[in-house]
């Protein structure tokens, strides 16, 4: 299951192939994918995308120093004053210490500051928060991302808050809600679970739906039922295995040309 | 004539008598009394508990020889005010030569004064022909200044050696004088007869004074001056290679970087930088220069030109030149330039806007981390495997009010209303109570001082949100109980 799988798969494609079984990278390193989300489920998002930029850093056997995350944000935009949480940092695997948090003063500041991280080749992930229009996100300013991940090989993750979608060039376009948990004993809420939809992805149809839930044995999100379906023991690393909840195989031609 | 100066960490204007404290093998002593103590028969040495019988007023503070030494070393630049050849005598002393500087400032004793002024300690200075004298004189002699009415402790012998002078009757310099050296090398060692002979001036007692490090500056003066920004530019270029030279030869980088421009009708305009790391690479501080001059209000303005550049570099810390790397150099090259570009970012927006996070030893749940700007922060390894209950990813700062429905006054909240979005509780889990920190608080020993207990509890809503939210006080103590969102987990 190390071998990286495509979301199409090289079997069949469509509704019966064993596409519910292919597993793929998530958020691809050295791409920019965007992930939308509404106000109250940021904290879910910021978690499903932490969660991936962290575990191919350490699957490419960096060290804690190299694998550096920029996370950045225009403080004039933000809503509800929020901080992140290096103890909650820490659950999800990620060293405190990785984190460079950078706030700018507008959108386009935040912009050229992302792009300048992400030229950077010593950075592993840059994540840059927007809320509303952010209407400086046009096509030229996401190829212009584009070209700077595939450069240097840095994973850019923007996260759109309360954000309708706009035609860019990400890889993947990614739409996250927090889902209810498994609870644990004595109705405790349980570890931390999102429902993952991509809306887009470049190389591969779009419409899959996901449960994933928070594997605390091997810190990452995975796939809910996956384990229980394939009975495979479950590979730790940068594949997460996903399995389709849902697919509509027959528009998924037209859907990849968002 | 040299003059030594031996000063009591204590400052003399205190009215209590104060002493500082070491421990000792297992035994809290007192490492340095002040004057009132010194009075009330305390001395270095002696148990706190003996001390502390003696004179219950005693004040005390922990020793702390690393911070003695910083404030020594501060001293002994500050006494360069009176002579350029200052040594150090540690650890608590500091040598002055100063032959030829006495008539500046009104001979010798009054020198002494201004200089005990200066250093605003108890202090005792001693004068002497030469270095040995004037040291032994200060810390042991009396106030005529006769070498030879000085005790035998001034040789600073070993107490074997001490013993044995005492038996043998010889308890001053004076009476050791008198003996043929000879004999004294022979029974008590020949340092004491190099030291006697110090004291005495027949053999030399050198010195060796710390010498200024001369600053690292550039300057360009203009025959016409000059007006283009770029041209500006390239000098600044010029002028930071010859201060790259002269860092280089002294192994050392720069941490701040200050330009000063002179403009002919006399204005004066400056540019400052600051690294997050020593560098000498004339392009690396062009870069941040520029960044520097695009994110100033009103640019350059040259007006007829400026007539002088000055570069200083006020700042430096060690650099050595580091060798190329076969392996591991492409990670090295990562952090170099994760580093500049924490250097650049922090110039455009401000240093306080690149940050880290750092834990703090606390265990309130906003007090725990920090954000230190990003150049000043330090690699430090986050506390792992916490003994307490999850924590959230985002963190509300400040927390948010929220209106509560709970089943019992001390329960988990049923519903809650926040951004006027009711909310049913599915699942919930807690309290886990977290104490207000009642030992940062002047009265928070008191009942009802320390401020509020917190009941903080996981909650999952039927959405499948789950948040972090407390119970501002204690039902029973306090009457207006609130509610407040603290956090969201992912």
């Amino acid at each position: 299951m190390a071998v990286r799988v495509p979301i199409y798969g090289t079997g069949p494609s469509g509704r019966q192939a064993p596409a519910t079984q292919a597993s793929f990278r998530a958020l691809e390193q050295g791409h920019l994918h965007e992930v939308h989300c509404t106000a109250p489920d940021r904290a879910a998002a910021l978690a499903f995308a932490l969660s991936h930029g962290a575990s191919q850093a350490v699957s490419q056997g960096m060290g804690a120093q190299a694998g550096a995350i920029f996370a950045l944000r225009a403080t004039r935009r933000q809503r509800l004053p929020t901080l992140f949480s290096g103890d909650g940092l820490a659950l999800l695997g990620i060293d405190p210490g990785r984190l460079t948090l950078v706030e700018t003063g507008s959108e386009v500041e935040m912009l050229r500051a992302g792009l300048e991280a992400a030229r950077c080749p010593g950075v592993s992930m840059v994540l840059m928060e927007s809320e509303g229009r952010f209407a400086d996100y046009d096509l030229t300013a996401s190829r212009r991302l584009v070209l700077a991940a595939e450069a240097s090989g840095v994973t850019i993750l923007l996260l759109r808050g309360d954000a309708e979608q706009r035609s860019s060039g990400a890889q993947t376009r990614w739409s996250i809600r927090s889902a209810p948990s498994v609870p644990l004993e004595a109705d405790a809420p349980g570890l931390p679970a999102v429902e993952a939809e991509l809306l887009r992805c470049r190389s591969g149809p779009a419409g899959g739906r996901w449960l994933l839930s928070w594997d605390a044995e091997h810190g990452c999100f995975r796939d809910r039922d996956a384990g229980e379906r394939d009975g495979r023991p479950y590979v730790p690393g940068a594949v997460v295995p996903f399995s389709r909840l849902r697919t509509d195989a027959g528009s998924d031609n037209q859907r990849q040309v968002a | 004539m040299q003059a030594a100066t031996t000063s009591d960490r204590s400052p003399d204007a205190e009215p209590a008598p104060f002493a500082l404290v070491a421990r000792v093998g297992n035994a809290l002593r007192l490492a340095s009394v002040d004057r009132i103590a010194c009075r009330q028969g305390l001395a270095a040495g002696m148990t706190l508990a003996d001390a502390r019988a003696r004179c219950p007023t005693l004040v005390t503070h922990p020793a702390d020889p690393p911070a003695d030494a910083r404030e020594l070393d501060r001293l002994l630049e500050a006494m360069r005010h009176f002579t350029p050849m200052v040594a150090l005598d540690a650890p608590d002393g500091l040598i002055l030569d100063i032959s030829g500087c006495t008539h500046l400032f009104g001979g010798a004793q009054a020198l002494a004064r201004q200089a005990r002024a200066m250093a605003g300690y108890a202090s005792r200075p001693g004068f002497g022909t030469n270095a040995m004298a004037a040291r032994a004189l200060a810390r042991h002699g009396r106030a005529d200044g006769d070498i030879h009415a000085l005790p035998v402790m001034a040789l600073d012998l070993d107490d074997g050696a001490l013993a044995a002078l005492r038996r043998a009757g010889l308890r001053s310099i004076g009476d050791l004088a008198r003996r043929p050296m000879g004999m004294i090398a022979a029974r008590f060692g020949e340092q004491a007869v190099t030291r006697l002979r110090q004291i005495l001036g027949e053999a030399p007692s050198p010195i060796a004074p710390r010498r200024p490090s001369a600053p690292i500056r550039a300057e360009a003066r203009f025959p016409e001056p000059i007006a283009r920004t770029e041209d500006v530019m390239d000098v600044i270029e010029d002028l930071l290679g010859q201060a790259a030279r002269q860092m280089e030869a002294r192994k050392l980088g720069g941490r701040r970087f200050v330009i000063r421009l002179l403009r002919s009708d006399g204005a004066r305009q400056g540019l400052a930088i600051e690294t997050g790391q020593p560098v000498r690479d004339p392009a690396a501080v062009l870069r941040l220069l520029r960044e520097r001059i695009d994110t100033m209000a009103d640019p350059l303005d040259p007006g007829f030109g400026f007539d002088a550049v000055l570069l200083a570099v006020p700042r430096v810390e060690p650099l050595v030149e580091r060798q190329q790397a076969m392996e591991g150099e492409e990670a090295r090259a990562g952090e170099e330039s994760i580093v500049a570009l924490i250097d650049r970012l922090g110039i455009r927006l401000g240093p306080d806007k690149v940050r880290r996070l750092q834990p703090r030893d606390r265990h309130i749940p906003e007090g725990a981390q920090a954000f230190i700007p990003a150049t000043q922060a330090k690699a430090h390894p986050w506390p792992a495997s916490p003994d307490h209950a999850p924590r959230p990813l985002l963190l509300f700062d400040p927390p948010q009010p929220v209106a509560v429905i709970a089943g019992v006054p001390d329960g988990p909240p049923q519903r809650f209303r926040w951004r006027d979005q009711l909310h049913e509780v599915r699942l919930a889990e807690g309290p886990e109570r977290i104490a207000a920190e009642w030992w940062r608080r002047r009265d928070g020993h008191q009942p009802g001082g320390a401020g509020r207990t917190r009941d903080y509890y996981r909650i999952e809503d039927k959405d499948g949100r789950r948040y972090w939210m407390f119970r501002h006080g204690l039902f029973g103590e306090e009457t207006d109980i609130g509610w407040y969102l603290h956090g969201l987990f992912a």
